[in-house]
């Protein structure tokens, strides 16, 4: 039976076979080659290039995200209103406390003698993207390696710690978040001093890890940077438990704990950038 | 190469939408994915090659707007466009219900097969925690834009037959 000339040719399992053997090679030249590689290189341009569409995003919607945010805030009940205007008098007279205490240590330390653990400078940057999938929990910011910006520079938001950054081009950087699954911050709860590590998740919540048994920790305690490692500064807030369990016969206690700051409606950040990092690109601390 | 034109651009447009789009669309954390939308109807309307070499191109350019593995995207919307095109020939200008089916079919199988990846890689979660936070939740969101995007698509993607039903859809 003759072919005619119009009919399409069939399946050709060869194409297939060499984009499938041409992905791998790609996934394994990326997992093997150092951050300054072809594709990491690549990346970064493909980042540089992207990085006004992602801010043209960023500015057309924000008119409309800005409706969305109120709309929601419709919602906010009486009671709601009261309990919020009660918290903001406890934390007021809290700022006060906090204010002395601040003042007192000053000039205990300038007695004794003892410098600040880390000076640290901060660059603010405004956020001109956001997660482009489902995976992954990363922001883009329009300061890059101009601004003095590197891999692995901690960032925070007006209420605390955010995450870190991990892939920095000329005129902006991406900022993994503390709630992505491949981040891992030093942590500690602040009331007791029990340490641990806080990991984010696929699902956005965030547990801290590997706090023995005996250590005590209860529904709303704060977590902080503990500072080892040398990545994140100690002191920064992380979030709040918000859930404690202990199984049966386990080492580890079973730790949920909220962000501090939600990155939804952020619109600037600071990068702190007083000294330099350990360089941690692509796993977290 | 002047019939790969409307699919070079389409896959461009995808790409762009989801870097300026696509991040202000998430809904609980779930971001449609346009490229994978354009990579399957690209496929159903041309064939598997043509699908295979879209979804590598596709989930290239999805890999490095991310950072994720570079690759891994590419692997899978490979496979999905081959396996897709496959169905190329029962795809009829006058049905829209089949063409949703796959896109359905194959938006979940992409995120199911991306998700197991990122755990091989040690990128991931847990498989279950996974499944019911992001590719379930993802299959749904990109089969209810095919709805609306396809019939549009499929009819600028196909060059050789008109499309009289979808005058009527779209």
């Amino acid at each position: 039976m003759r072919v005619q000339a119009t009919e399409k040719p069939g399946p050709r399992p060869g194409w297939l076979i060499l984009l499938v053997a041409l992905s791998i090679v790609l996934i394994t030249v990326w997992y093997r080659e150092s951050d300054t590689g072809p594709l990491h290189r690549v990346r970064a341009g493909v980042q540089a290039t992207s990085a006004p569409v992602s801010a043209a995003g960023e500015f057309v919607t924000r008119p409309v995200r800005g409706l969305f945010a109120w709309a929601g805030d419709l919602g906010v009940s009486r009671s709601q209103l009261e309990q919020l205007r009660e918290q903001n008098r406890t934390l007021r007279v809290r700022v006060a406390e906090l204010e002395e205490a601040r003042l007192e240590n000053a000039r205990l330390r300038a007695l004794v003698d003892i410098p600040q653990a880390r000076e640290l400078k901060a660059v603010g940057a405004h956020v001109i993207g956001r997660p482009t999938n489902s995976w992954e929990g990363v922001i883009t910011i329009d300061r890059g390696s101009t601004d003095g910006i590197r891999a692995g520079m901690p960032v925070v938001g007006p209420q605390g710690l955010l995450g870190q950054t991990v892939a920095v081009s000329p005129g902006s950087a991406r900022v993994r978040l503390i709630t992505d699954q491949r981040s891992g911050v030093a942590a500690m709860v602040q009331r007791t001093r029990a340490e641990g590590v806080v990991r984010g998740s696929i699902d956005g919540d965030m547990s801290l890890d590997f706090v023995s048994v005996d250590r005590i920790v209860k529904k709303g305690d704060v977590v902080i940077t503990s500072g080892m490692g040398g990545v994140y500064p100690k002191g920064l807030t992380i979030g709040e438990v918000i859930d404690v369990r202990r199984p049966a016969n386990a080492l580890y206690q079973e730790i949920d704990v909220e962000p501090a700051g939600s990155p939804a409606r952020l619109e600037e950040v600071l990068v702190l950038v007083g000294e330099p990092p350990a360089v941690v690109p692509e796993g977290g601390e | 190469m002047k019939q790969a034109l409307p699919a070079i651009g389409a896959v461009l447009v995808a790409t762009v939408l989801q870097v300026g789009l696509a991040p202000y669309m998430a809904i609980g954390g779930v971001t449609p994915n346009f490229i994978l939308l354009v990579v399957v109807t690209l496929a159903l309307t041309t064939g598997p090659t043509e699908g295979a070499i879209a979804g590598f191109a596709g989930g290239l350019l999805f890999d490095l707007i991310g950072t994720g593995p570079v690759g891994a995207m590419a692997l899978v919307l490979a496979v999905t466009g081959y396996l897709a095109g496959l169905l190329h020939e029962q795809m009829f200008a006058e049905g829209w219900l089949l063409p949703i089916t796959v896109l359905a079919i194959a938006a979940l199988s992409a995120e199911v097969a991306y998700g197991l990846m990122l755990i091989l890689l040690g990128e991931g979660g847990t498989f279950w925690s996974s499944f019911f936070t992001k590719m379930l939740p993802a299959a749904v969101y990109n089969t209810a834009l095919a709805l609306l995007i396809y019939p549009w698509l499929a009819r600028f993607l196909r060059n050789e037959r008109p499309m009289k039903t979808f005058r009527r859809l779209a």
